[in-house]
């Protein structure tokens, strides 16, 4: 069953058209993974479904709700989370407070209760507490909790976003380019925190990935982009055969990680 | 009466847009808004004094010693102040009450150097011309003049000679511009040191039929940043468009209705622009 | 832990007994002196709403306008429609707080510097409104022979006697407000709204994805701003017993943020500790008015040269605890400073690309 389904959807920045007449769905419970070559959409794709920019045309379905151009904040409220290219925690804060704040959709008391802490206020926050405590657990950054967010080595880094992801409890999680920047021990860890997310939490992935390798071993599904158009769209070994595929990728030179896994 | 107001117009507008580009300039290099700039103006007015009047000096002499005089001004605060507070800075903010202190400073110093009163040179050539009947007193017709050549001189400078095309260069990303051998600090001086000028130029230009007074700088800061506003920050054609459209909106408003009011209508009117377009009329989209 | 807690806990009740007894005490026949500390305590109450917008990340040189919103309310109201001191001091706050937020709606969408030259010229806006709605505001004219606070009697009972023209009266009302909104602002820093705040201002675009409505908490943040704007004006004005459209200009504005950069940033006290410094040493040095926006400037121009984080982070730092973010300041800070040199810079960059 579809969790979520793009339909015919274009963003044009003046004469650019960054994604073009795009049409794909995931499936709950589904890591899609949405690759292409630098400058080929994903990343405004990802700025669409989650509000960032608004589509020029064309419709984002969200468990059968359209919420195209809806507030970002009402999109994480039903349930889709976002991760930026660049690796973005709340870098003056430390780590306890950085999963604390992104817990707050689980904070049920209004602001003027937790104004005068009322006992509701006090309640929510022991909760969120137990919570921040446990998805720091879960991420292994436990014993980082009272660092600044900025002094974080890059892995714990991303582990620190992730935490800051899964807080919200999504359904649907979209990571930009998760495992940029790790080596190859590291992007295995990082690879079993994805697959975690969605076995024990049960959350969809989209995933935008330059590391074919990764790509390949990870996503039930890949969609490719080139120029804003989706080319190819099929299982991993199916987007490994394909003509359109492979030529978009030799036709840039810098992207030799493709060939390397063909 | 509308060609008055357009003859008026047009002598604001083109020394307006003398400012904003130097405003602009310093902003696009160096993302620092200079409060300085109606300070550099105000001086730019007494340099013209004291060369021109008090000296006895040709105009052209007394004019052409705003730009050392503000250049100097200029590359000390680049160099000495804001260099440093832009390496440490932490925070936007910090570099932004450093400008907000230069213009204090700026302004106490003419104070206590000049006084309150409001001084005034002597015209530069005599005569009214008659334009389809609008009067234009011939100190003003030379005003349009020279900043349409200074703008000329200007925009020739930034596209078509080498630091000109190093300054566009580091206004569009410094480590770039770094990595091509281009001196960053060289240049950023340089830039401060041209915004400055430009401002003084427009002071000493209008100080042909503006009063020069040490208060004069603050309502000339507000201004430009009206100006920046209306056209885009950090863009070259937006500032002239801002300033030429705000020195025309001026003149109107001053002809028809009472001059504060008229700025009153005219924030108003910035308002309601920059909830359409929050970048101005020509700035890039951001944010 | 407990020994810095210990610590704060007998410093904050010094700072109450000094402001609460001893100062009061030793000005009660200074007439003058002890103005100083009221004008201190109005400046610090107004500073605390730049501060907020501060916290939110934007540089708000607008606070000008609205401490003059709630003058010109309070003047207007008492000297035309015949309120009393206490009912038109609370309308004040809150029309500035109304102004504050239909204003929000639109302007805190800017970032930067295009915020900072929008609120700076509402400052300028709303002096040009005062000087030419003349049948309200008497234009440059002014209003004067404001009446001082009467009684104020809730339900028949008095609560606060009329003190006339008793500036100890003053003194105390000025004090009360000033603890009370430093402690509400304290307490909303405290609460997850504070954490909200300071998420806005690191990164609007991860909060928004948090599922927080960043819309809103900006738009309570600059309402609350305007509303201190305009308590603190409409005590000015009551205070001064007049008010003229250049009451607060642009450079009032510029001065509450001086304030704040002065105490500090990072911390809540900051804005208040730079009020009463940069009063207390101005009225110090009377004997060089003339000089005394030269001095501003040279301490504005010093203090981001040498001490970007304000008197705080110099030695009350360690007592109101905030080490580890300046740790963290001057390591980034350093890193900067290394990349700017030509030689080190170099290498970074061929690295990275
Ligand atoms: N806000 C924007 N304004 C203008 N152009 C944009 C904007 N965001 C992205 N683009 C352009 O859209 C294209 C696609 O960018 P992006 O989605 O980041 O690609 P990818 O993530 O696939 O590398 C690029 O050419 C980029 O320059
Ligand atoms: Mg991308």
């Amino acid at each position: 069953m579809a969790i979520l389904e793009v339909e015919n959807l274009t963003k044009r920045f003046g004469g650019l058209t960054a994604v073009n007449n795009l049409t794909f769905h995931v499936d709950k419970g589904e890591i899609l993974a949405v690759i292409g070559p630098n400058g080929a959409g994903k990343s405004t794709l990802f700025n669409l479904i989650t509000s960032y920019n608004r589509p020029t045309s064309g419709k984002i379905i969200f468990e059968g709700e359209d919420i195209t151009g809806m507030p970002t904040h009402k999109i994480a409220k039903l349930g889709i989370i976002r991760t930026f290219q660049e690796t973005t925690v709340f870098k003056e804060m430390d780590v306890f407070h950085n999963v604390q704040v992104a817990n707050h959709l689980h904070f049920k008391s209004n602001d003027l209760e937790e104004f005068f802490n009322s006992p509701r206020a006090k309640a929510d926050h022991l909760e969120v507490e137990r919570r921040t405590r446990e998805l720091l657990n879960y991420f292994g950054i436990e014993q980082y909790k009272d660092e600044i967010a900025s002094n974080l080595p890059h892995g714990h880094l991303r582990a620190l976003e992730m935490a800051i992801a899964m807080s919200a409890d999504p359904k649907l999680a979209l990571l930009d380019e998760p495992f940029t920047g790790m080596n190859a021990e590291e992007t295995d860890r990082a690879m079993e925190m994805v697959r975690g997310i969605r076995d024990q939490k049960g959350v969809t992935v989209i995933l935008v990935e330059h590391d074919m390798r990764a790509v390949m071993r990870i996503s039930d599904r890949i969609v490719v982009m080139n120029f804003g158009e989706k080319i190819a769209e099929g299982k991993p070994a199916e987007i490994q055969q394909n003509e359109a595929v492979i030529e978009a990728y030799l036709g840039k030179e810098e992207e030799g990680e493709l060939e390397d896994v063909l | 009466m509308v060609i008055q107001m357009i003859l008026n117009g047009l002598m604001l507008g083109l020394s307006y847009a003398l400012i904003a580009l130097g405003l602009t300039l310093i902003f696009a290099i160096m993302n620092i808004l200079n409060f300085a700039h109606g300070q550099m103006y105000m001086l730019g007015g007494f340099v013209v004094y004291y060369f021109y009047y008090v000296f006895g000096l040709n105009y052209f002499f007394a004019l052409f010693m705003c730009i050392p005089t503000l250049a100097l001004i200029g590359v000390i605060f680049e160099k000495f102040f804001f260099r440093r507070v832009l390496t440490l800075g932490r925070r936007e903010e910090s570099s932004m009450l450093l400008a907000m202190g230069t213009a204090l400073l700026l302004e106490n110093i003419a104070l206590i150097a000049f006084g309150y009163k409001e001084q005034g040179v002597p015209p530069l050539i005599h005569g009214v011309i008659k334009i389809f009947g609008g009067y234009l007193p011939a100190d003003r017709a030379f005003i349009i003049l020279m900043s349409v050549l200074l703008i000329i001189g200007l925009l020739v400078f930034i596209y078509k000679t080498r630091p000109g095309r190093a300054l566009r260069a580091l206004a569009q990303d410094k480590e770039v511009t770094y990595l091509m051998g281009v001196d960053v600090n060289k240049i950023t001086m340089l830039g401060f040191a041209v915004g400055a000028a430009l401002a003084g130029l427009a002071g000493g230009l209008l100080a042909l039929t503006f009063p020069i007074f040490s208060g004069s700088g603050t309502p000339i800061t507000i201004k430009s940043f009206l100006m920046i506003m209306i056209g885009g920050a950090g863009v070259v054609p937006g500032a002239i468009i801002g300033g030429f459209l705000l020195g025309m909106v001026e003149s109107f408003g001053y002809g028809l209705i009472s001059g504060s009011m008229t700025y009153l209508i005219i924030f108003a009117m910035i308002i309601l622009l920059l909830i359409f377009r929050p970048q101005g009329i020509m700035g890039k989209p951001w944010g | 832990m407990n020994q810095k807690n210990y610590a704060r806990i007998v410093l904050v009740a010094t700072l109450l007994f000094i402001y609460l007894i001893v100062l009061p005490i030793i000005f009660r026949n200074q007439r003058y002196l002890l103005n100083i500390v009221i004008t201190a305590s109005l400046l610090s109450c107004a500073s605390l709403g730049v501060w907020i917008t501060f916290s939110i990340g934007r540089i708000n040189i607008g606070q000008g306008a609205f401490a003059g919103i709630g003058g010109y309310t309070t003047a207007i109201l008492i000297m035309k429609a015949g309120f009393s001191f206490w009912q038109s001091f609370l309308l004040a706050g809150l029309l500035a707080a109304l102004i504050g937020f239909l204003f929000g709606l639109v302007i805190l969408r800017l970032k930067g510097v295009y915020f900072a030259m929008l609120t700076l010229s509402l400052t300028e806006t709303f002096r040009l409104i005062f000087l030419n709605a003349e049948g309200l505001t008497n234009g440059g004219n002014g209003i004067m022979g404001i009446p001082r606070p009467g009684a104020l009697s809730i339900a028949g009972i008095t609560i606060i006697p009329n003190f006339g023209r008793s500036n100890i009266f003053f003194y105390y009302l000025s004090a009360t407000i000033l603890i009370i909104v430093f402690l509400a602002v304290w307490r909303l820093y405290k609460s997850r709204i504070g954490w909200i705040f300071k998420a806005i201002r690191i990164s609007e675009d991860l909060t928004r994805s948090c599922g927080i409505n960043i819309v809103k908490y900006r738009i309570m943040a600059y309402s609350i701003c305007c509303f201190l704007g305009g308590i603190a004006g409409s005590l000015f004005t009551v205070f001064y017993q007049n008010i003229f459209p250049a009451s607060f200009q642009v450079n009032d504005s510029v001065y509450f943020m001086l304030y704040c950069f002065l105490g500090g940033l990072d911390y809540l006290a900051g804005p208040i500790l730079g009020a009463f410094v940069l009063t207390g040493a101005f009225e110090v040095l009377r004997f060089i008015q003339k000089y005394q926006e030269g001095i501003y400037a040279c301490i504005m121009i010093a203090l981001m040269l040498w001490l970007p984080n304000g008197l705080m982070s110099l030695n009350l730092g360690k007592v109101f605890g905030k080490r580890k973010e300046k740790e963290l300041e001057t390591t980034e800070a350093d890193k900067l400073l290394k990349s700017y040199n030509p030689d080190s810079g170099r290498k970074s960059l061929k690295k990275e690309g």
